[in-house]
């Protein structure tokens, strides 16, 4: 691109490298960057590391032959971005500048044209600089961001690990944090989220960092060590905050185009980038709004230093003017000297004014509707100030009130309640209430009246001693806020009554109705249906306004308090207010915000009352009393009549009041709380404390309150609001507050994860494969995972766009209100993205690369198809891929591999890969052709029922193998392990454990056949065959109402659990004593005979079953799947099968592996000669499934119905055996056996070829190098921590 | 926790909102009943000395917020329960149905050394009421199913049952108390990211 021309004295030729040169211009590469290695570049790179500019690898330079000097005119980080600048000099300036007769002519007429070339690309372009491009793309390139990641600022910094300085640069980017740099060939890379921050601090230039994985950095900035510190805070904040919004979408992603900054804050001038300039702004804007109450959409737009003048003190007192699009605000320089808030829509006229005093010059007035004159002096760019006050202006949209559709009002509108209600003050209360009532006169008269009131340390100490009722609604409106709300959405309460009253079956209806009479009982207002009812509609239209809190307890209480004063839609705007605003996140999920206050209480009471806190903290006294202090605002524990001071004071201070008056009652039993010996004593004191707080200058008749009479006075309300505002109020400010709000929020969030961590480990801690801390581990691994921005996006992507590769459709159900544990669990529910990361990253599986194992085993494994697993279900997933249960993993592999999981157009692709660029119409057609062709490939024709039971057959087989071989001379050790597998019951849900102990689960495959078709095609012709998938599926599913069927029990620890001795390991083991004595075959067949079930009949209406898209139902009611059915597998998945097994064991097939493998493809072959109905298809019965099992002692069941068909399978399995280690003996010497996956006439002596899992199992497991390389056991931590590791550091996976 | 006196019981109130915690825990304390409760913000808390087997013991009463937001809060004051006592109203159904959450809730979170002897006792209010949903046998049969937890039909505003199912309460609670004698501290302080590296081979690796 090109930029403002640069003048360069030094060329420093070493440092780059020319690639194109004309007469006058030079196109150059930096060395250091691309493929020139050696030690030259290295050098370079270490500069340019180390160095705080950091140049972009492409430049061009204009130079004239006699000239020194060279311009640097165009940079680029690509070599074709650099081109195409070139050939724009090129087409346009080359004969033009050949023309020219003086080297200082082009000179001049090049940097010229550049200018304008740069001035005009950076006109659509607003403010990002060059350079500042040129750092967003390295930043990007180095740490593999990707595109929607915005880079906000970069530092120099030094990172100190093991003592050694490492200098180079801080990113900071609107989600991380990054380091970078690369010293003499040393690369250092480091990336933070700053979610997962949980300490931040500065020490002078030092920034200390501390991550949730307890990972610290320290960071140190020579220059601007402060604002990279503010700027992480706030960008941690933001972060923190996106989280409490929207857990499941953590990416802060901002959006500058809220941002329309007109001329005042001038841009250009500034160096910094514009997302800089623009979280600055935001952050100024935020404190601005805070301040002054307004509403959240206000953002500031300009400052303007000014001197106001006050006319109740008659004099000018300096400020600033701060603009924003429906506000003129002024705040002194001096704290709380005076404050305006002037609404645009209320100013009249704004006119200069001269009077010819020279200190006071520069005058505007701005005059308000109500006729009020501010007037403000000592403006320098008074032209300015005008010309923005009427531009404006003239956008300024006043909403009117539309013209509503008259609903059939059923209501009208409740007045303020205590209109009806009049409190009964005795003369001499009324007495005080007048007198305050002339008090405020008369400051009105002062100070003016209404928002544009001037707002001075008068009116504070007007509401310390207590508004007058008729004036609270006024007052309160002003201060909270809540009018300019109410002012910019006439009309909206109403509507949303409405709305309200027409929801039925709503559970924060249910839950509102059954607090209503539970607000403010014992005020007679709300012991008649009128209060009752106001205060119903305003909960219920706010609960519809901001579904995310809803309705939350201790809300019915405050708002009960806004109806007495004020009237029903000034209530509710005034809740609005307080949850959005004063008390941020209060009444969310978890009361989060007020429990992010109580961390930032318990931190005040440790700074302010030292003494106090150890004591304190040890019994745990402020977590457990204080949320009612912060939710209800005292209401729920002060007396009414006192609590509605600190509320006139709340609506002034803000939060700041709560923390006050906490920290004064708590030092004022100070003495007591120090003897007590548990949380129930300090409780029972500062209660007694708190209930004794009276008011004498609100005294309701006592007969209203008979607890009243109990209760022993301590103190009046106004001497505690004094005394805090003594003893706290100059020490705790908004500030202040702010800061260690951050930092408890960080705090806050982090102790959730951890609470729900252990809470999740608790219930899962007796799952077969995972210890506690893998546990721990596991869900840490799964929580960064879910967080990170890429696995974020993509799913922001997949929602877009569903076509985009494999989709699923969304999680139907939500967890219900009510179900805690659902929601506690959903968190670390994972979609199929970031399965398939951990997978790739934390298993040995990986290693298979043919077949995408990963994927096939999120679909076995989601089986109602929700497109995301729980954590149970990623237990068993990843729990049996990383045990040593290598008959189970085995098997698992068999499973993988079946259709339609693994599916036929894959099986083709797997065989022959096609060039990526093929036309995909092409493709699909293929696969059409494909169906056509075959049909016997088609579900129908696969699977039938079959009749043996596998464990009982499988451990014959397995046993006469071992037997065999011992016969042999081969050692069998190996073979007795899965014999005493003990039969660990691994149902993922603990609390159906006892409901169903001997429930026998179903491997049991299904699907219509439409459906598997598309499940076929599914990855070859992406578009059409997704979409179709999905309809499909719901189709299939609902048309045969499986939905509600499927049980919690995940089919992963079906197969677990379903070890090869589903009865119990008793009979496993007497098995394989009694296998040891075996000296002949019929032995083995008496045995298998005694063992085996009974022969379950073909069910065709099962056979079409097909099964697919992994869903194993489990239906223990349906008495056809008493059986498992698992389909057999056919040539090409086999061949892939036995592929990914030699990728995952990762080395040369060895003789005995050859040898298996042979046996295999003969016994296939053997099976199409078999009568396929009896015996190609074998049935599974995985687990104890009941009356058929021999009995729990291990005695075989003599109900043993056609022992010979067992026999005779086996017998002709031994036959087989032997021929085929003859055969491989001969064969491999004569012919060098072609390796397995690549036969190229497979296909067709295929048809019909199949094999069982129980076959394949035994035989599989006769080869020593198979088990060894399946027993191993992977440690899942030292996967997880590596993945974290090369996380953090931003080092390729290789997978 | 550990220094606490053998004559103190912890008892918490657990229960849907609005089935009349606070209400009972009032009447039994302060022999008392009002229509003029709040709703429970957080937690409340009352003590009284009650006379079991002849000796004189503190019970406090912890009073719990029923609406579900505040679950999260409730690690705090199940710390240290004695007894757990479940409320539902009988003449809200779900308010039955949800007694299974908050006893697993509570064992979850308070984890007592033996969840499946730890005292529960469920108290089904309101039975004053004409209108009831929840049957005795329903709810008796659930009580059995778990353990054989002691079942009682209160009604807080006639005062029916409200002594005898208190009186059970600290008898329960004592003997949990006395058994848990040698228990002091809550077990299991995980650590995160600690000694995770001196972590011994797992047993069941390759035996080749």
């Amino acid at each position: 691109m090109w930029i403002e021309p640069k003048e360069l004295l030094l060329l420093l030729p070493g440092l780059w490298t020319g690639e194109m040169f004309s007469k006058y211009f030079v196109l150059q590469k930096r060395r250091g960057h691309g493929e020139s290695g050696g030690f030259g570049s290295m050098l370079v790179g270490t500069f340019d590391s180390v160095m705080s500019t950091k140049p972009a690898p492409y430049r061009i330079l204009h130079q004239t032959p006699s000239s020194e000097i060279s311009y640097e005119i165009a940079i680029a980080t690509t070599q074709d971005e650099i081109v195409k600048d070139w050939e724009w000099l090129q087409v346009n300036l080359f004969n033009v500048l050949n023309e020219m007769e003086s080297e200082e002519e082009v000179t001049n007429f090049t940097l010229c044209k550049i200018k304008s070339l740069f001035a005009q690309n950076n006109q659509d372009d607003p403010g990002e600089s060059a350079d500042f491009k040129v750092k967003t793309s390295t930043f990007k390139s180095i740490f593999k961001m990707p595109e929607e990641e915005r880079l906000v600022n970069t530092y120099a910094a030094t990172y100190v690990k093991n003592k050694i300085p490492r200098k180079g640069h801080l990113y900071i980017s609107l989600n991380h944090i990054c380091f970078h740099s690369y010293m003499l060939g040393q690369e250092i890379k480091r990336i933070i989220r700053f979610a997962e921050l949980e300490d931040i601090s500065r020490h002078g230039n030092i920034i200390y960092i501390k991550t949730t994985n307890n990972m610290q950095y320290n960071f140190t900035l020579i220059f601007d060590a402060s604002e990279a510190h503010s700027l992480i805070e706030q960008l941690n904040k933001m972060a923190i905050q996106q989280l409490i919004q929207n857990p499941e979408s953590p990416v802060v992603d901002h959006d500058t185009s809220r941002l329309t900054r007109l001329g005042a804050a001038n841009t250009k001038n500034s160096k910094k980038p514009v997302l800089l300039r623009d979280l600055t702004a935001r952050q100024k804007s935020e404190e601005f709004r805070v301040y002054f109450r307004l509403p959240q959409s206000e953002i500031i737009d300009g400052k303007i230093k000014a001197n106001i003048y006050t006319p109740y003190s008659k004099r000018f007192n300096s400020g600033h003017i701060l603009l924003s699009p429906n506000f003129l605000c002024f705040r002194s320089d001096v704290k709380d000297l005076v404050s305006v808030v002037i609404p645009m829509k209320t100013i009249k006229s704004v006119e200069k004014k001269d009077d010819g005093q020279q200190r006071y010059d520069n005058q505007i007035v701005i005059i308000t509707s109500e006729n009020v004159p501010f007037v403000f002096a000592q403006i320098i760019d008074r032209e300015v100030l005008i010309s923005k006050i009427t531009d404006l202006l003239s956008r300024i949209h006043i909403p009117v009130s539309r013209e509503r559709a008259k609903y059939d009002i059923s209501w009208s509108k409740q007045t303020a309640l205590m209109n009806t209600f009049k409190t009964n003050f005795s003369a001499e209360m009324q007495k005080k209430q007048e007198e305050k009532l002339a008090r405020w006169d008369s400051h009105f008269r002062d100070f003016g009246r209404g928002i544009g009131m001037f707002r001075t340390t008068d009116v504070i100490n007007l509401i310390v001693e207590g508004i007058p009722d008729k004036l609270r609604q006024e007052i309160w409106l002003i201060f909270s806020g809540a009018i300019h709300d109410k002012e910019m959405n006439p009309g909206l309460y109403e509507d949303l009554v409405e709305k309200a009253a027409c929801i039925k079956d709503c559970f924060a209806h249910d839950e509102i109705d059954r607090d209503l009479p539970r607000s403010l009982p014992e005020h007679p207002a709300f012991q008649s249906p009128d209060g009752i009812a106001a205060l119903r509609r305003v909960l219920q239209a706010y609960a519809l306004r901001n579904p995310q809190v809803g309705y939350c307890q201790a809300m019915n209480i405050v708002t009960s308090v806004f109806l007495l004063f004020c009237d029903e839609e000034n209530a509710f705007w005034m809740l609005a207010s307080l949850c959005e605003n004063l008390l941020p996140d209060y009444y969310k999920d978890k009361v989060v915000g007020a429990q992010i206050d109580q961390g930032v209480l318990n931190e005040l009471v440790e700074t302010h009352l030292s003494d106090l806190h150890e004591h304190l903290d040890q019994l745990g006294v402020i977590k457990m009393i204080s949320i009612s202090w912060f939710l209800t605002i005292f209401m729920s524990v002060i007396s009414y009549e006192s609590s509605l001071h600190i509320l006139d004071c709340f609506f002034y201070e803000g939060a700041k009041i709560i923390f006050m008056i906490a920290l004064q009652v708590i030092e004022w039993n100070r003495d007591k709380l120090r003897r007590c010996q548990d949380d129930g004593e300090a409780m029972l004191v500062l209660q007694k404390f708190l209930e004794g707080i009276h008011n004498p200058d609100y005294q309701v008749p006592p007969s209203t309150d008979k607890r009243k009479t109990e209760r022993t006075q301590t103190q009046t309300v106004q001497t505690l609001i004094h005394e805090a505002y003594t003893k706290f109020g100059e020490e705790l400010t908004q500030q202040r507050i702010e800061e260690l709000r951050n930092k408890h929020r960080r705090l806050t969030m982090r102790q959730f994860d951890i609470d729900n961590e252990k809470t999740i480990v608790k219930a899962f801690v007796d799952n077969p494969y995972f210890e506690r801390d893998e546990l721990h581990m596991l869900l840490t691994i799964i929580r960064e995972e879910k967080m990170a921005l890429k696995s974020v996006q993509q799913q922001q992507k997949t929602h877009a766009n569903m076509s985009e590769a494999p989709s699923f459709p969304q999680s139907p159900a939500r967890a219900a209100p009510g179900d805690s544990s659902g929601a506690r669990h959903e968190a670390y529910c994972v979609n199929y993205e970031v399965f398939h990361t951990l997978f790739n990253e934390l298993t040995p599986w990986r290693k298979c690369t043919t077949v995408d194992i990963g994927e096939k085993l999120f679909r076995l494994t989601d089986k109602k198809s929700t497109g995301v697993l729980d954590f149970g279900q990623i237990i068993h997933a990843l729990g049996l891929v990383c045990s040593s249960k290598y008959t189970e993993k085995l098997k698992l592999m068999f499973i993988l591999h079946l259709p339609p999981l693994l599916s036929k157009s894959e099986v083709e692709r797997a065989r022959r890969p096609r060039p990526r660029n093929k036309d995909d119409a092409e493709e699909a057609i293929e696969a059409e052709d494909f169906f056509d062709d075959d049909p016997s490939e088609s579900i129908e024709a696969l699977p039938s029922p079959s009749d043996h039971n596998f464990d009982a057959d499988d451990y014959a087989l397995v046993s006469a193998t071992q037997h065999m071989y011992n016969l042999a001379g081969i050692s069998g050790h190996t073979f007795r392990d899965p014999l005493r597998t003990p039969n660990l019951s691994l149902n993922s849900n603990a609390s159906s454990l006892p409901a169903q102990p001997t429930r026998a689960s179903t491997f049991y495959v299904d699907l219509p056949s439409d459906l598997a078709a598309g499940g076929a095609s599914h990855g070859t012709t992406n578009t059409r065959a997704d979409a179709g998938l999905d309809e499909d599926r719901d189709i299939g599913l609902s048309q045969q109402g499986r939905h509600e069927s499927i049980d919690t029990f995940s089919d992963i620890s079906d197969l677990g659990a379903a070890k090869l001795t589903p009865p119990q390991p008793t009979a496993a083991e007497q098995l394989m004593l009694n296998v040891e004595t075996i000296s002949n075959f019929s032995q083995i067949s008496d045995l298998v005979a005694t063992t085996r079930m009974e022969r379950a009949d073909s069910n065709n209406t099962d056979t079409r079953s097909l099964g697919s898209l992994g869903y194993l139902l489990d239906q223990p009611d349906d008495s056809s799947s008493n059986r498992r059915l698992l389909p057999h597998m056919r040539k090409e998945n086999f061949q892939l099968l036995w592929r990914s097994i030699i990728e995952i064991l990762g080395c040369v097939q060895d003789e005995e592996m050859r040898r298996a493998y042979e046996n295999m493809i003969e016994m296939g072959n053997s099976n199409i000669r078999k009568e396929p109905s009896v015996e190609s298809f074998t049935q599974l019965n995985l687990g104890g499934s009941g009356d058929e099992q021999p009995d729990r002692n291990g005695n075989p069941t003599t109900s043993a119905a056609e022992p010979t068909s067992t026999t005779r399978l086996f017998i002709a399995l031994e036959e087989e055996l032997r021929q085929a280690a003859l055969l491989s003996g001969s064969e491999s010497i004569s012919s060098g056996k072609p390796t397995p996956p690549s036969s190229s006439n497979a296909s067709s002596d295929s048809y019909g070829w199949n094999i069982s899992i129980s076959q394949f199992i035994a035989t599989v497991l006769s080869v020593p190098t198979i088990v060894k390389g399946f027993i191993t056991r992977t440690n899942i931590l030292e996967q997880i921590e590596l993945l974290q590791k090369k996380r953090r550091k931003c080092l390729s996976t290789n997978y | 926790m550990a220094t606490r006196k053998k004559s103190l019981l912890k008892v918490i109130i657990l229960g849907d909102s609005s089935v009349g915690k606070t209400s009972l825990m009032n009447q039994y304390v302060n022999k008392r009943f009002s229509n003029q409760y709040k709703a429970t913000i957080g937690a409340d808390f009352c003590t009284k000395e009650v006379v079991v087997d002849d000796r004189v013991v503190t019970m406090q009463i912890w009073d719990t917020a029923g609406q579900e937001r505040f679950q999260s809060l409730g690690v705090a004051f199940y710390r240290g329960a004695d007894c757990c006592v479940l409320v539902y109203d009988v003449t809200a159904p779900n308010s039955f149905k949800n007694l299974d959450s908050w006893r697993d809730e509570f064992l979850i979170q308070a984890s007592p050394r033996d969840p499946e002897h730890f005292p529960f006792v469920v108290l089904g209010n309101k039975v004053d009421l004409d209108n009831r949903q929840v049957s005795t046998r329903r709810a008796q049969q659930w009580c059995q199913s778990k353990n054989d937890i002691p079942y009682y039909e209160t009604s807080a505003k006639e005062g029916i049952n409200v002594e005898m199912a208190f009186q059970t309460i600290a008898k329960n609670a004592l003997q949990q108390e006395a058994e848990a004698e040698i228990y002091n501290e809550f077990p299991d302080q995980i650590r995160l990211n600690s000694d995770r590296n001196n972590r011994p081979g797992n047993a069941d690796n390759c035996q080749c």
